[in-house]
């Protein structure tokens, strides 16, 4: 795939990513889902959350294993207090940082 | 209350999309960052933001790009990784006003992003302007396509220790979002994040599964199970 122009490869993603966007929208037959799976849907970005964080935030940071791991604690404790996304993140990544140098 | 326009205007939509502009923005930083490591050049790495606006989704793409997987595997994976949308598609769909269509149909289409849809969904209205929905997608489209820009620009001038510890950018978005959602929704949000988190390392360092495939079974399953157990409300 790296032969290719990464002109290319960025399109090929973008139709990836719209494919399921648009479907639903011009789609009829996803209305009719059972309550079940409108639950299941429901719970999907939460779901998503956990596999997002774990395992790459060690995995990233390796060999300093705790590195991210501090970064995202900071970030959700913050952020429960404060209510501030771009602050938490701010502190993460001085957290991380820090970590990362001693 | 309901009008033929539907609820709530283009500025009120974009003030709602400022935390997500600025999430998307530190967010973005990170991807130009990575996109200017692995060696796609400037203008690339804007066009993905531009025509991606995928989060998450994009730092996957590119990890399965710089993995040199086939450009098959690549679709497949992006399509599964963006599988969601499919859902949260149906969900907003039922909330927009009716007269949402045409090009502006396109437009919400284009701009269904996890964070997008949250904000969308907590108005609790079942018919949401298409003002509105363009504000929330500009504020947040401002933010990613910017953040992108302006990271992929620091990478020239951050020392490497600064530069890999905004790589915890993405992380502390996603720690953030449920630190808002454990607030709301108390320790269940916690218990069907854990076990997606377990179950996605557990793929991923003992039996060596693809990253974008052990997602999307992490996904699919904790989600399924936590609808099981969880019958009460909602």
């Amino acid at each position: 795939m790296k032969s290719l122009p990464l002109f290319l490869i960025v399109i090929v993603a973008s139709v990836a990513t719209m494919i399921p966007r648009f479907i639903p929208f011009y789609l009829s037959f996803l209305n009719k889902v059972p309550p079940f799976i409108k639950k299941c849907m429901s719970l999907l970005p939460v779901a998503a959350i956990g596999a997002l964080i774990f395992p790459f935030t060690i995995l990233d940071f390796l060999p300093v294993w705790y590195a991210g791991l501090l970064g995202i604690i900071a970030a959700f404790v913050v952020n429960y207090y404060k209510q501030s996304m771009l602050l938490s993140i701010v502190i993460s990544v001085i957290v991380t940082y820090i970590a990362l140098l001693v | 209350m309901k009008k033929n326009v539907g609820d709530f205007s283009y500025r009120e939509g974009f003030q709602d999309g400022i935390p997500i502009l600025l999430g998307y923005f530190s967010t973005a930083i990170a991807f130009g960052l990575i996109c200017r490591n692995i060696g796609i050049p400037f203008f690339e790495s804007c066009l993905y933001s531009l025509t991606n606006f995928a989060g998450a989704g994009q730092f996957l793409a590119i990890n399965l790009f710089a993995s040199g997987a086939l450009l098959f595997e690549y679709f497949i994976g992006i399509n599964l990784i963006n599988l969601r949308y499919l859902f949260m598609g149906v969900a907003l769909r039922t909330n927009l006003s009716k007269d949402v269509k045409g090009i502006k149909k396109v437009i919400v289409a284009f701009g269904v992003t996890d964070e997008i849809f949250t904000v969308a969904s907590m108005k609790n209205s079942d018919n949401l302007s298409f003002n509105y929905m363009a504000g929330l997608i500009t504020s947040s489209y401002i933010g990613w396509n910017s953040g992108t820009a302006i990271g992929f620009m620091m990478g020239m001038i951050l020392p490497k220790a600064l530069q890999m510890a905004a790589g915890v950018t993405l992380y502390a978005m996603f720690s953030s979002l449920l630190s808002v959602e454990f607030k709301n929704k108390g320790a269940k949000v916690l218990l069907i994040a854990g076990f997606s988190a377990a179950i996605n390392s557990f793929l991923i360092l003992v039996l060596s599964f693809p990253s974008g495939w052990s997602f999307v079974i992490s996904m699919v399953s904790s989600a399924f199970i936590g609808a099981l157990f969880m019958k009460e409300e909602n």
